[in-house]
């Protein structure tokens, strides 16, 4: 029978790992991540999962670990946050680019302005072009569901990519919430032991990681950058399998939640999801035509989806929790990806974004409807006044 | 899934998992670096083994039968480290300019 917890996202996230039957875990602790490999490791040491337990020297050793553990044919499982995501960041391409589909739980955090240990994406964002699959949990039981739905589809024989399994720090790690947990058998059943195709085998020796050509460096790129093309058919036939096996259903790249007859939606990842759904409730309620979108994936990010999705509204609100400093929209990463999947949509909403919940800082409901005030002054003017609106130090007092 | 087809000689295997060379790797000669190659005087190599020891490309070996060194030119950089550690004093550096096959001769330097 499934049984239900009361899991904070770390937890949740070792629970995953532990039902995916990983078999090598590399660790090195820094916070909020750490949980996951605090609660990985007693699971180990009372022996609920056969797996080896390495720790590393630095977070660059540790994804070269879980590097090493992949090439040889093992599940490899991995985790940081922060400045740590940003030390191994050498070790990304060749993982995504050897194609060794190991998975890294990232609790996100700043990456330091002067100093800072908030919750915001830019950790991870600023790896997001090395080919990994990434997309954010919202909830503990989403960064549970998340651990076997991103193994399932990176080890997919056509995929076969390592994942950024996100989550917010704090927000979601630290938060407990209810996570109801499967069967053993039912998870087997929808992740098999992974079957690596060239795995090192001294009786069979291979090469791995070799100097290549520089003519041969693109190919080896296009075929990673082809692997990311097949992602979304493979993600689909995945969350059938989940809903059929486990009787709970995503929509595999976007989450619409009010939306039929929506004026404007607020268009967000991960954790302030939840905020944002309660705003969007308040503000039905006093009769403004709120809605939300949220986005599972930023890698691959779901052009169609999206472009069909957002082209219904009149305006869209990108809340961003990082920022593309000097980027072509001033502001976040989403705004980017927004404007460039609709720009040869017939139908153009008013788009623009807000930077929300930088460092750490809580995105309140009250910040949510100053979005809202921008979101309809746009409409009603049929233009925006600007790319990007930082909330709470704005002249405007939006 | 993905249609996308590869020019013919421009495929590279997924991921670029190779099967392992058992020797050397043919696809990746390094030799053609060097400006100086490391030549040995039979007469004093004494087959102490350093050469083989210390050189970080694994350029030199024993030929059992013939009983003597042999030098890889492929994939020696030149960098005369083995020089350095013949206690013979056995090798010496000779500048590639100074060979008929030198690699200032090659097509492709590097
Ligand atoms: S010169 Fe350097 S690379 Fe060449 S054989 Fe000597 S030690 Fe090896
Ligand atoms: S180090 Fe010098 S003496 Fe020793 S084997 Fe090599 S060439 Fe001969």
């Amino acid at each position: 029978m499934a049984k239900e917890m009361f899991l904070a996202g770390c937890a949740a996230s070792a629970f995953g790992a532990k039902f995916a039957r990983v078999e090598v875990i590399s660790s090195y602790p820094i916070r909020p991540y750490t949980g996951v490999m605090m609660e990985l490791s007693k699971i180990v040491a009372n022996g609920e999962l056969d797996a080896e337990f390495v720790h590393g020297e630095g977070e660059h050793a540790q994804v070269s670990i879980a590097y090493g553990a992949s090439a040889a044919g093992a599940r490899a499982y991995t985790g940081s946050s922060g400045v740590g995501v940003a030390y191994a960041m050498e070790c990304y391409s060749p993982a995504a680019g050897g194609r060794y589909p190991i998975q890294m739980i990232i609790a996100d955090r700043a990456l330091d302005p002067p100093g800072d240990f908030g919750s915001e994406h830019t950790d991870v964002m600023g790896c997001r072009d090395q080919g990994w699959i990434m997309g954010w949990a919202e909830t503990p039981q989403e960064a549970f569901d998340n651990t076997l739905i991103y193994y399932r589809i990176g080890e997919d024989p056509k995929i076969m990519l390592p994942q950024f399994c996100c989550q917010d720090g704090y927000f979601v790690s630290h938060i407990p919430g209810k996570v109801v947990l499967p069967e053993q058998s039912q998870v087997d059943e929808f992740l098999p032991p992974y079957d690596p195709p060239d795995p090192l085998d001294p009786t069979n020796p291979t090469s791995h990681g070799p100097q290549v050509y520089p003519d041969q460096g693109s190919a080896i790129d296009i075929q990673r950058a082809q692997a990311h093309l097949d992602v979304p058919k493979v993600t689909e036939q995945v969350m059938d399998d989940f809903s059929r096996i486990f009787g709970r259903t995503y929509n595999p790249f976007v989450e619409e939640y009010m939306t039929d007859d929506a004026d404007f939606v607020f268009f967000i990842q991960g954790a302030h999801a939840r905020t944002a759904r309660f705003a969007v409730n308040h503000l039905r309620k006093k009769g403004v035509k709120a809605g939300m979108v949220k986005l599972r994936f930023v890698r691959p990010f779901p052009t169609e989806v999206v472009k069909e999705c957002l082209s219904k509204f009149k305006a869209v609100g990108c809340v961003e929790t990082s920022t593309s400093y000097g980027g072509a929209m001033k502001g976040g990463n989403l705004i980017h990806e927004v404007r460039a999947s609709l720009y040869d949509s017939p139908k153009q909403p008013l788009v623009t974004s807000f930077m929300a919940g930088l460092g750490g800082e809580v995105v309140t409901l009250n910040e949510f409807y100053n979005m809202a005030k921008v979101l309809s002054q746009a409409i009603k003017d049929k233009k925006i006044k600007k790319y990007v609106y930082w909330l709470g130090f704005e002249k405007e007092g939006i | 899934m993905s249609d996308f087809k590869f020019p013919e000689g421009k495929e590279v295997p997924r991921g670029a998992v190779l099967p392992a060379p058992v020797k050397e790797n043919r696809m990746m000669i390094t030799g053609n670096w060097r400006t100086d190659r490391p030549v040995i005087d039979h007469e004093k190599c004494t087959l102490c083994l350093n050469c083989f020891i210390y050189c970080p490309d694994a350029c030199w070996h024993l030929d059992e039968e013939e009983e003597k060194m042999v030098w890889n030119a492929d994939f020696c950089k030149g960098c005369l480290i083995c020089a350095v550690e013949c206690p013979a004093f056995a090798l010496t550096a000779v500048n590639e300019l100074e060979f008929e096959d030198g690699v200032v001769r090659l097509e492709k330097p590097f």
